[in-house]
């Protein structure tokens, strides 16, 4: 049985062997591996194809592979079981909130290793503060913006008018958002509600994403930058979370228990929601789909309005060869170009994380055209990183299930938030 | 007491009961059914007048090579199958006929495999597909299922039940051990063969973590490994598109079930595999 593994095995070698051979030519480029994930639908993985083909037209020394690699959680995997094996890919575009995890994996090397030139330099400070912030630990930046979101509220100015309001006016601050919401928020004949004023999502992966939006709006920040301490038992915290909470125990607006993140835009599509909470991402998918006049709105806030950042990165593997690494550079500085950003964002609904995109023809037109695309733009200067810390897996969970005990009734806002801070401070312990 | 259990109130229950339990697994079916077959805007709605439409399937099929994937699963459940029935057989048969000074330590150490989750080793056979140059290949896909401790353990036992002396009397007859396996052993197991077929080629039509990290190309893709392309939850999930893809994956399986439906109960019956 093992002799016949062996041949078997033997055979596939030989196979490729020959393949290699036939091919001598291809031997002598450079080959960058990079795996992506899409999150916005199927056909982008033929844009990211035609981008490569305009990189290979332009650099023929360099063979790019691209391999979409499903969404950010299955690709980290796969990233990570690649690394961890020794054969990483050279360039993944994963979640900018797993520096922390690749860092002490010891998966990534920093960018700035690769920034030489002073034409590096200048593309490295072309891109917008806010996103490049959250790439940057130890003085180091460890990742390149690339696919970057931020959280925004859309209203629907249908259900507005109806119920007497502005279409126009959205909520700026958290108390117009609870009256705007109970004017909308629509019961049938035996008292059950048809639509509901706001819907923020609170199931496990987005709660702690949309909280951080929360927090910020009361003034506090849910952890610190190196990414080893949490303020989760802060007052301003605690508010937030119960802010959350009273929108459906006390005013009655917000569905009962936890809004689904996956289901939100068909909520809104169908009417049962009046504003959701949700990415600039979703933008596309609505306007395509929604029957009524709806808009984008930037956050509102209680001490000031504020948002939360979201997406992915592009990093380089450590462990790939110094060829192919100096090669994956070229390539991200093909792909964070202002022209690729910008195609990028018209194709996907991401925010084009730096200025110079925002300033080709090709995306001014599309603003012209689809002007909310602005309103995320104007909001990132007040919009934080998102929820990162070391041991990034766990702490999230913790966050996310003291999230859903409150949400659901079962602890209350301060005693979820206390208990997930104690069990937070354990295992971030041995980071500080 | 035991009269009690054959009275009709008792009959009635355990009728309502299995049709409850029935009813319940089947919904999520039924509705991925109804969802795929309908405009998006009925995801969630449930109205008898809504239009039928194919369209879910015509973008599902667009949007990726799912002829590939149907055929790369194909070849990965067939190797697999084979692979296990023949290893498995073989092992099975020399644990019963020709045990060894050790052998049942040997088996003790084949049973301890069952207790490690694939999963474990996810890193270790990367490391060693790399080495041998199989990633991102059917045979790597394969590699770490084809053999089987279970399969090894079931035929064990389904051999051990067959009686010495029908053995016997192969040997009598002039036959020879891999005679006496093809024609005595083998046929005899056939319910355990149909019942552990259907429980791995199930598994493995459905096996997700292990394919999605050793395979970076379409032409090695098995399906699940393709559907991930519809689960995008970033953008809200389209459930006439996810349900539609699903319903395409699992099809053959479903169709494979349906047609020999009686079989397979029959061995799982004779097989003791519940």
């Amino acid at each position: 049985m093992y002799q016949w593994k062996k041949t078997l095995a033997g055979g596939a070698l030989a196979t490729l062997a020959m393949l290699a051979l036939a091919s001598g030519t291809a031997l002598a480029k450079t080959q960058v591996t990079f795996f992506y994930p899409v999150q916005v639908g199927g056909p982008l993985t033929k844009v990211i194809d035609g981008y490569v083909a305009k990189f290979e037209a332009a650099n023929p020394d360099i063979k790019v592979v691209p391999v979409y690699s499903g969404n950010y959680l299955d690709t980290t995997t796969k990233a990570l079981t690649a690394a961890k094996s020794g054969t990483p890919p050279t360039v993944a575009v994963l979640l900018a909130t797993d520096i922390f995890t690749l860092i002490d994996e010891d998966a990534v090397q920093p960018i700035d290793d690769f920034v030489k030139t002073a034409d590096d330099k200048a593309w490295l400070a072309g891109f917008m503060p806010a996103y490049v912030a959250s790439a940057k630990v130890d003085g180091h930046v460890w990742a390149v913006p690339f696919q970057r979101s931020t959280a925004v509220l859309y209203w629907n100015k249908k259900a507005f008018a109806e119920a007497g309001l502005d279409p126009k006016k959205y909520p700026k601050t958290w108390d117009e958002m609870v009256a705007y919401g109970k004017a909308v928020t629509k019961k049938d004949a035996s008292g059950r509600v048809v639509r509901w004023g706001v819907g923020i999502p609170g199931n496990v992966g987005s709660a702690q994403w949309l909280f951080g939006a929360l927090a910020a709006q009361n003034g506090v920040r849910l952890m610190n930058d190196a990414g080893n301490q949490t303020n989760l038992t802060n007052p301003k915290v605690v508010e937030a979370l119960k802010f959350w909470v009273d929108l459906n125990k006390v005013h009655g607006i917000h569905p009962p228990g936890i809004q689904e993140w996956g289901t939100t835009p068909s909520d809104f599509l169908e009417e049962r929601i009046a504003m959701i909470w949700t990415t600039t991402g979703n933008l596309t998918n609505l306007k395509a789909n929604a029957k009524f006049d709806f808009g984008l709105a930037p956050y509102p806030g209680k001490v000031a309005p504020a948002s939360v950042l979201g997406g992915g990165n592009l990093y380089i593997f450590k462990k790939a060869p110094t060829a192919e690494k100096e090669a994956a550079m070229k390539f991200i500085k093909f792909l964070t170009s202002d022209e690729i950003l910008a195609d990028w964002s018209i194709n996907t609904g991401y925010v084009a994380p730096r200025d110079g995109a925002w300033n080709t023809a090709a995306l001014k037109a599309y603003a012209v055209k689809v002007p909310e695309i602005l309103v995320a733009r104007d909001q990132i200067p007040v919009s934080v990183p998102e929820w990162s810390t070391h041991e990034n897996a766990r702490t999230g969970k913790v966050l996310n299930d003291a999230l859903a005990a409150a949400l659901t009734g079962t602890k209350t806002p301060q005693k979820a938030l206390a208990d997930a801070q104690a069990e937070i401070d354990r295992i971030l312990k041995p980071y500080r | 007491m035991s009269a009690d259990f054959r009275s009709t109130p008792v009959i009635a229950l355990t009728t309502v009961g299995a049709w409850l339990l029935a009813v319940l697994w089947v919904l999520p079916l039924l509705y991925g059914f109804w969802t795929a077959f309908h405009p998006a805007e009925f995801a969630a709605r449930f109205d008898l007048s809504a239009p039928w439409t194919l369209d879910n399937f015509r973008r599902v099929w667009d949007a990726a090579p799912f002829s590939r994937y149907f055929l790369n699963t194909f070849f990965l459940v067939s190797l697999i199958l084979v692979c296990q029935f023949v290893i498995c057989t073989m092992a099975a048969y020399a644990f019963v006929c020709f045990p060894f000074r050790g052998s049942e330590i040997l088996f003790m150490l084949v049973l301890v495999q069952l207790m490690i989750m694939p999963e474990v080793l996810l890193v270790e056979n990367y490391r060693t597909l790399s080495r041998i140059g199989l990633l991102d290949t059917t045979l790597g896909i394969a590699l770490p299922y084809l053999a089987s401790a279970f399969g090894i353990f079931l035929f064990r036992q389904t051999f051990k039940s067959i009686p010495k002396e029908l053995e016997e009397a192969a040997r009598l007859e002039g036959a020879n051990a891999l005679q006496i396996l093809l024609r005595v052993f083998v046929p005899v197991a056939k319910p355990t063969y149909i019942a552990y077929g259907l429980v791995t080629v199930s598994y493995h039509w459905n096996n997700f973590l292990w394919p999605l990290v050793v395979t970076n190309s379409v032409e090695t893709r098995p399906i699940t490994v393709g559907l991930q392309v519809f689960a995008t939850v970033e953008q809200g999930v389209d459930w006439s598109l996810v349900t539609a893809a699903t319903l395409l994956s699992v099809t053959p399986l479903l169709v494979a079930f349906l047609l020999f439906q009686r079989q397979f109960v029959q061995s799982f019956m004779r097989a003791g595999i519940r």
